[in-house]
Parts: C-alpha cells; structure tokens; sequence
C-alpha cells in the first residue's frame, strides 16, 4: 500500500517535471541546431523538418510524452521502455543508450564514494566519541568541519595538485581503471564522509550514556562489542537517514567532478545536454534523475522501517 | 521484521561488497599508441551529417574522399607546413576543362571498402546524391550547390518543363529515406495549386509556401524505363503527383487523372548532369561556374563516400554503429564510448596501409581545458589542441608548445541599422580608437597578430586590404564629424560576447581603450552560447564578438559572408558593388585577375566596416616530442596516418 501509493505520487511529479522542463527548454532562446556558423534556410527547414521541431509545439509535447509511456514496439515486440528518443546532438545514439552507457559510470562513482564516506565517516566518528576531547577527537571534527565547508570542486583541485602531479599516485582524469575511480569517489565522498563522522559522533555520545550501555559494561563485555554491537546500534540511526540525502548529494555532487575528471557519466551528459540544447538527451536526463532520487527516498523510508522498531510505513 | 532488522546491517554490507566487486570487474582498456584531446563529444561519424573540428579528425582517419589533405613541399620559415590536396580514392588529381567546370576523376584500382568491395565512381554519386536528399537533412549540403542541379535538387526546387524524379511512399522502412520507394522519372508538364491553397500572394509566410508546394498537382509525363536506363526521347504517359493530395482525382483539360500520392518531387538529379558516372572508376563532375577552390572541397570531409549498401541495409543511424559501419580510411572504428573516447585501428585493406603507422589511435572526448592540460603533462595525451589561455605565458617557455598563424579572425560585427552605428563615421573612429597591438600583447597573448583586415595573411597570391590604422587624434575627429565631439550625445553601445573568460577579456580590454580614447562609454553584455547564436543571427545587438574559421584555403570563404542577405552576415549590411565584386570574382577564370577583384571587395568592406578585425588567431597545439611528423598548418589540419613515434623500444 505505502509502495503503491509512492509510485503513484512518482509518476504525478515525473509529469510534472517532464511538462515543466518542457518549456523551460523550449522557452530557452537557441535550439539543437543554433551554430556560430548559419546556415542557409532551406537547409534550416530541411533540418527542422526531420526533427519535426516545425510543428506546433502542443503537438511536440504529445510526441515527445508518447513513447515514454508506451515504449519502442518492432515487430510487436517491446524494444525499449521508457523510449526517449533519438539524441538531437549525439546522432549516432539514441537516449536510452546514452543512459544505458552513462549510468554504469555515475553508479560506480557514487557506490564508491558512498562506502568510503560511510567506512570513514563511521570510523572516525565513533573514534571521536570514545575518545572524546582527545587530540585525535580534535582534529578529526576539525577535519569534518573543513570537509563540510569546502566544496568538492575546489578539494578536487586541491587532490589533483597532490595526488597527481606531487605524488604521483594516480592518473590526472579518465576512466576505465580503478586508479582512476580512486580520486573522484574520494573527492565525492568526502564532504558526506565528514558529515557522517559528526553525525556518529553525536549520537555515540547520547547513547554511550544511556543506562543499558552501563549495563553491557556492569555484564562485563568487551568494550569492543559494547560499542559496535550496542552503542553503534543506536547512534547509527540518523547516519541512515542522512543516506538519502547523502545519494542526492552524490548524484549531484558528481555533475561537477566528472567534469573535471572528464568521466563519462551522467552528469556529463547532463551538463553537455542542457548547454546544447539537446531536447531529448536533456529530458533524459532529468526524469532518470528524478526517478533516482525519488527511489532513494522510498528506500531509505523503508530501511529506516527495517531498522527502528518503532516506526511503520503509512 | 525482525529477520530483516538483525539482517540489515549485513545486507548492506554485502550490497556494498557486491557493487565494488561488479565496479571493479570493468576490464582495464590496454592504452592506444597515441591519444589526444579531440574536444567535444562528436556528433556522428555520417560524414553527410557531420560539421566542426572533433568530426573532422575522425573522418578524415576514417573515411577517403576522391581528394586528401596531405603535406605538399617542405616546411616555411615560420614552421608551416604547406597542405594541398592530393589524390585519395582517385588515381591522379582531375583532369579539368579549359573553363574549368568539368572534373574528370579517375578513380585507383586498389580503393577498397572494409566489407572487401571495391570504391566506385557510382558511390560518390550516389552519396552525393543522399547527401543532397531534404531528408537527410546535411548542414553543409551547401558545399555541394557549386555542383549544376545540386541546389535544386537540395531545396526541392522545380519547374515546368524539368526533369523530375517522384518518390512513390512504398519505402521497405518509412522512417528511413534510404533505400527510398519506387522512382517514377519524367518530365515536369505542369504545376496546379491546389484549389483550397490560398491564391493571397502578400502573404509570403514560409509555412503557407511550404503547404502550397506540398498540396500542389504535379503533372508529370513519366518516361519508360529500360535496363534501369530512362528513355528520354519516348513518349511517356502522363500521371499526376501529390504530397499531400486534397483530391483524388485531378481533372486536366479533356481527362480525368488519379491523383497518385508521392513523397517527394525533386529534380532528376542524374539527368541533371551535375555528377556523371562514367564507368565503375570513371566520375565526370560539371560546377557552374568555375570554382578555384574546388579541389579542396573534395578533400573536405562532408564529400566522402559512404558505403550504400551499408547504409540501406541498417539505416540512420544505425550503420554508424561500430560493428556495422563500413569505410573506406586509413583507419576503421573499433568502439565507442560516449563522451569517452572513440578507438581507432589501423585499417588494413586501405589502399596505402604501408604507410600508415600507428595501430590504435584514442580520440578522447575531454573538454575541460584544464584537465585536458593535466592529462597532456601526466602522458595520458600525446596531443593537446586547446589549453586554458591563463597558462599560456607559462607553456610558451616549453619546445612541446607550437604556436603558429591560422586561418581563423576574431572580430566586432557592427549592427549597420542601429544607431550611432549607422554612421560610417562613428565605425571608422571605433575601429582607429581600438590599439590591436596592445591587445594581442596584453590580453590574449599567445602570440596573435592585431588584424587590419578581415583576410587572414597566409592565402597564396593575395594581398589583404586594410582598414584604418590606431590614431586616436583622427578617430577623435571622426566622431566630432559624425556630430559626436568628445562622445557627447551617443546612443548606447553595447559589446555582446558569449560568456568566456577569453572574451570577457577582450572585451573588458576594448572597452577600456573606447574610454581613454574617445570618452565614451560603452557596456558589456555576455551570453550564454545558445542565446547568444539566437541573438546574432536575428541581428539583435549592437556590437557582437564574432570569429570565423577559413573553410577552404581562399579569401572567398572570408569574404563571401558579407554579401547581400547571406546567413553570415548578421550586420544589416549591403553593398551593391561588393556584392557584384564577389560575383564576378566566382567565375574569373584568371588567378591573378581573382585575386585582384577580391581584394576590391575587402577594400569596400575594410572601409565601410561593418565589422572591425581585431586579430588573426593562432593555432595552438602541444604535441610530445617524440611524435613525429607533426607540424603546425594554416587551417590546423593534422592528418593522423603521417604520424610515426619515436618511443624508446619497450
């Protein structure tokens, strides 16, 4: 019922975010096919008659909505679902491929810029509140505090100085190796990392005190257990809930690096998108993040469920 | 619940492990011979459909026209190597007529196309041909109206009495316009309007023309047709065409005719004569008008033969998908990845495969500046073709940077129509008040040279005409007499560019200049790139930056944007003599003579100045030294297949 009536609201917002984007794009002066060199207008019509972007735009709307929801259909058979269209700029594929290549990517980018936020953020917080007011607590919430404040774009400058032309340790930009994973996932993870580390810190302390964590150590346990099996229990409650937010953030947050680091994922794509004034890649774009961080959200309400006791999906 | 609350923290642990394990097993790509920044993502690698730089590299390595760019005599003293085109698919360069509008190719033997089949004159035409077709829909179809029929039959333009072909709507696929439906041929008797089509003449709206071409009977006396041949001389029946018919019947004087409905009513492009196959290896082609610069049409990209059956068989676009795509290159597409790279590997049934060296070539797809630099200083790239301009005094000091003159201008456009810019004065005073010098030494320094004219230097046999020199004591005078002493009373100038720290400089520069030199003061406006192309081809600004890039080795390719009306021009400017210059110029069958009509063209443009040349770019690369056979050009071509390297042996 709660998954029902979530798909439900999904697909009210995709359609509100397909007809608001939309016209937004078409409102937006220039087209796919604005270039510094004009071309001749037949050639222009001709143009614009393949792309159908002569006709009237109620009627654009229709044709552009109708394959998302029916699909592609050869020979009887369903091709694709939802069917985007053709690229205006990238011709030689169509939208669906475009994601289908750009996705992989993006989805690799933030699976290991989310575990290794979550390994240290956790790490490092749990440290800090075990040993609270020491000079590792100390810095590691300094550390935090930078992380928070400083955006992904400039520690990525800041990593590029270090890593690659200092140290040498990894590649400048690309993709295809796990080196070349290695920095971008840590530039993105970053800032979520340390804000998972204050966020266990905190709920370490409240629970550390409670009476059933004197009881644990009163039993005689090893503090080890106590803390990761007891305590962490407890304090790790509003690290979940920040992981929505935390895939949001990745997802967005890597618009940005993987331009830098030249990555051909989806934020790229997105970005090229709306600079080119690619209709249907852009649209693309917009619904399968919308779709994301829509899934994102229902699956942390549920894991939430899973994990607290006392909470119920309505 | 409660199995899935003990679960949890396993579960997640386990999907954490399983989507690192999946991450991880993306197979390592070993690295090609040689990278390099190629820019942006292409656009599509159907030469027909292509335009811009990133294309261009890429089907020049993977495709042949009957011509190719290669390097011709040894380098000049600045470092240039001179390019002109040589044979490619054909055996020797064309055999050209005393009025220098026929071409007469002989196509080699040995060309072939990777499916094993031989390249064949009927290929050139019938690529043209899809080239041409509305349907395809090719930006640069304008590259061939120098060919007899070709504009006519792009546009589809016909007239009583024509040739036409009619394409019946019995396509095997009919969202794809290749391989087309039954061709009916024959010649054109008559034109009717459809009897619903407004007869309102003043009502000149595109679109009402367009439904009146397509709502039009066409009445056409189809030719028998013999072995694929069409007998012109018999007397053919005559049937009636429509796109859209609005009747089923179509009455004539006496008989009443079904009306038969087609897709397209195009001029017989065959019949047209423009390109004539002569035999398998035979091409005859007939311009109308000589043409100087014909020759480096056809080594410029959008002329290269695609393979048809190739393309009949998967349609657009998806013969262009690695595993379909046939070519005829020194190089062939082993894959893509978008917004990656494209592979290339060497292609080993091309004709000159011996003399192509590397194996692989990586075009990656890198746009950033900055870190296409990054990646060319790590070794990631051998070959970097734009760098950001703040590095440029600190790369110049290196041997790896090459900087060289391109043909390639950087101007003001002026909006002739908009106050105080109508006034030639007031332009001849912008222009005088402007210190090009100062600017290429100061803002853009990366060794450009301040522009008086609009024609870059470099153009065998032609000597650019020149506007006015810096002099602010004459600029200051040419604003007083334009009735603007000191600046007082000027209407509103306002630079527009599109939003780059480049142009923003510049622009910031000149404005500075207008004030200390004139006393006016002038605002800056930047644009997003979209908005900004909207905004200048509909003229809607005072000034506005522009650049333009020699498509062809001729001052023609500069100079012709300025004619009456022409896509480029942008300006509102006209000029009845320059227009007439440029003309005559295009048949002057005299090199010399050319060359001496094109200079009087830029002399009235340099003096009317609808635009202000500011400074003729550079072309700048940084290629690792043990690259060889890399040297700067004018039109920065590099063709792929002469590079060698050098590496220490592994």
């Amino acid at each position: 019922m709660f998954l029902l009536r979530r798909l439900g609201w999904m697909l009210i917002t995709l359609w509100v975010v397909y007809t608001i984007s939309f016209a937004l794009m078409r409102a937006v002066p220039g087209g796919p096919f604005s270039r510094e060199k004009q071309i001749p207008e037949a050639i222009r019509r001709n143009i614009e008659a393949r792309y159908k972007l002569d006709r009237p735009l109620v009627v654009q709307y229709f044709d552009q909505l109708r394959p998302l929801v029916t699909g592609r259909w050869e020979n009887g058979r369903l091709k694709a679902w939802p069917d985007f269209g053709a690229s205006f700029r990238l011709e030689d594929y169509t939208v669906n491929e475009v994601i289908a290549q750009g996705f992989p990517v993006s989805a690799t980018l933030a699976i290991f810029a989310l575990v290794f936020a979550l390994m240290l953020g956790l790490s490092a917080g749990v440290v800090s509140a075990v040993q609270r007011h020491s000079p590792l607590d100390v810095s590691f919430m300094a550390a935090a505090t930078l992380g928070i404040a400083v955006p992904n774009f400039v520690l990525a400058s800041l990593a590029i100085v270090l890593f690659v032309f200092v140290l040498g340790w990894f590649p400048a930009a690309g993709w295809g190796t796990l080196k070349q994973i290695a920095l971008p996932a840590i530039c993105l993870g970053a800032p979520i990392a340390a804000y998972i580390a204050r966020l266990t810190r905190t709920g370490m302390l409240e629970v550390l005190n409670r009476d059933y964590i004197r009881t644990a150590y009163a039993k005689g346990l090893h503090e080890r257990r106590v803390i990761i099996h007891h305590a962490l229990r407890g304090a790790i409650l509003p690290v979940v809930s920040y992981l929505g937010p935390a895939a949001a953030g990745v997802l967005t947050g890597s618009i940005v690096l993987e331009q830098i680091f030249s990555l051909p994922g989806m934020g790229n794509h997105f970005i090229e998108a709306a600079n080119q004034r690619d209709y249907t890649l852009a649209m693309g774009m917009i619904l399968v993040y919308t779709f994301l961080l829509y899934v994102m959200n229902a699956l942390v309400d549920i894991s939430y469920a899973m994990i607290d006791p006392r909470i119920k999906l309505q | 619940m409660q199995f899935w609350r003990k679960a949890f923290p396993y579960l997640m642990a386990l999907m954490a492990v399983a989507a690192v394990a999946w991450a991880v097993s993306f197979g390592t790509l070993p690295p090609a011979d040689f990278a390099w920044q190629n820019g942006d993502e292409i656009k599509t690698v159907d030469p027909a459909r292509a335009t811009g730089a990133p294309e261009g590299r890429i089907l020049d390595a993977v495709f042949e026209g009957l011509l190719r760019n290669a390097p011709a005599g040894p380098r000049q003293a600045n470092g240039i190597q001179p390019m002109a085109p040589k044979p490619g698919v054909a055996a020797a360069m064309p055999e050209i007529s005393d009025d220098g509008r026929l071409y007469t190719f002989q196509l080699r033997d040995d060309a072939r196309w990777t499916n094993g089949d031989p390249v064949t004159a009927d290929d050139f035409f019938w690529s043209w041909r899809r080239m041409l077709h509305p349907e395809t829909a090719s930006e640069y179809a304008y590259q061939l109206y120098y060919i007899v029929g070709a504009e006519q039959y792009n546009t589809a333009q016909v007239a009583e009495g024509d040739k036409v072909e009619v394409e019946l709507p019995d396509r095997p696929d009919p969202l794809q316009a290749f391989p087309r439906g039954t061709i009916r041929r024959g010649i054109l008797r008559r034109i009717v309007p459809a009897e619903s089509a407004s007869q309102d003449t003043d009502d000149a709206d595109a679109a009402a023309e367009e439904d009146a071409r397509r709502q039009a009977y066409y009445v056409v006396e189809v030719k028998p047709e013999v072995d694929g041949q069409v007998d012109w001389e018999a007397t053919g029946e005559t049937q009636v065409f429509s796109i859209e018919p609005a009747s089923t019947t179509f009455r004539d004087e006496e008989t009443q005719h079904d009306v038969q409905t087609c897709l397209h009513v195009l001029i017989d492009f065959e019949a047209a004569g423009g390109v004539r196959v002569l035999g398998p290896k035979q091409l005859q082609i007939t311009l109308k008008n000589r043409t100087a610069y014909f020759n480096s049409l056809l080594a410029f990209y959008p002329l290269y033969p695609v393979n048809r059956q190739c393309v009949e068989q998967y349609g657009s676009p998806y013969w262009t998908k690695p595993d379909h795509i046939v070519s005829n290159g020194p190089y062939r597409i082993q894959f893509r990845r978008i917004r990656d790279r494209v592979r290339l590997i060497k292609n080993e049934t091309y004709w000159d495969a011996d003399n192509v060296h590397l194996e692989t070539l990586d075009a990656m797809a890198v746009k950033s500046q900055t870190t296409a630099l990054n990646m060319y200083l790590k070794g990631q790239l051998d070959w970097a073709t734009d760098v950001p301009q703040t590095m440029i005094p600190e790369l110049k000091k290196r041997d790896d940077f090459l900087v060289a003159p391109a043909l390639i201008t950087y101007f003001y456009r002026l909006n002739v129509d908009r106050p105080p810019l109508d006034n030639v004065l007031v332009r001849r005073a912008l222009n005088m008040a402007m210190d090009k010098q100062a600017l290429c030494d100061y803002v853009a320094k990366a060794g450009q040279q301040p522009a008086r004219g609009l024609v870059p230097p470099g153009m065998a046999g032609y000597e650019g005409a020149l506007a006015g020199e810096f002099n602010v004591t004459r600029a200051r005078e040419l604003l007083a007499e334009a009735g603007y002493p000191g600046g007082r009373g000027l209407p509103r100038i306002e630079i527009l560019y599109n939003t780059s720290e480049g142009h923003q400089a510049i622009a910031e520069a000149i404005q500075q200049q207008w004030k200390n030199n004139l006393g006016i003061d002038v605002e800056l406006r930047n644009m997003e790139w979209g908005v900004y192309l909207d905004t200048v081809s509909k003229t809607n600004f005072t000034v506005a930056r522009a650049g333009w890039i020699g498509d062809y080795p001729d001052p023609n390719t500069f100079l012709d944007m300025f004619v009456t009306g022409g896509p480029q021009n942008n300006t509102n400017w006209s000029n009845a003599q320059y227009d007439r210059l440029i003309e005559q110029a295009a048949s002057e069958p005299d090199a010399e003579q050319r060359m001496q009509l094109l200079r009087e063209a830029e002399t009235i443009l340099m003096d009317e100045l609808p635009i202000i040349p500011i400074y003729f770019y550079v072309s700048i690369n940084m290629v690792h030294p043990e690259v060889q056979g890399f040297a700067p050009t004018l039109q920065d071509v590099h063709p792929l297949m002469n590079l060698r390297i050098d590496r220490p042996s592994l």
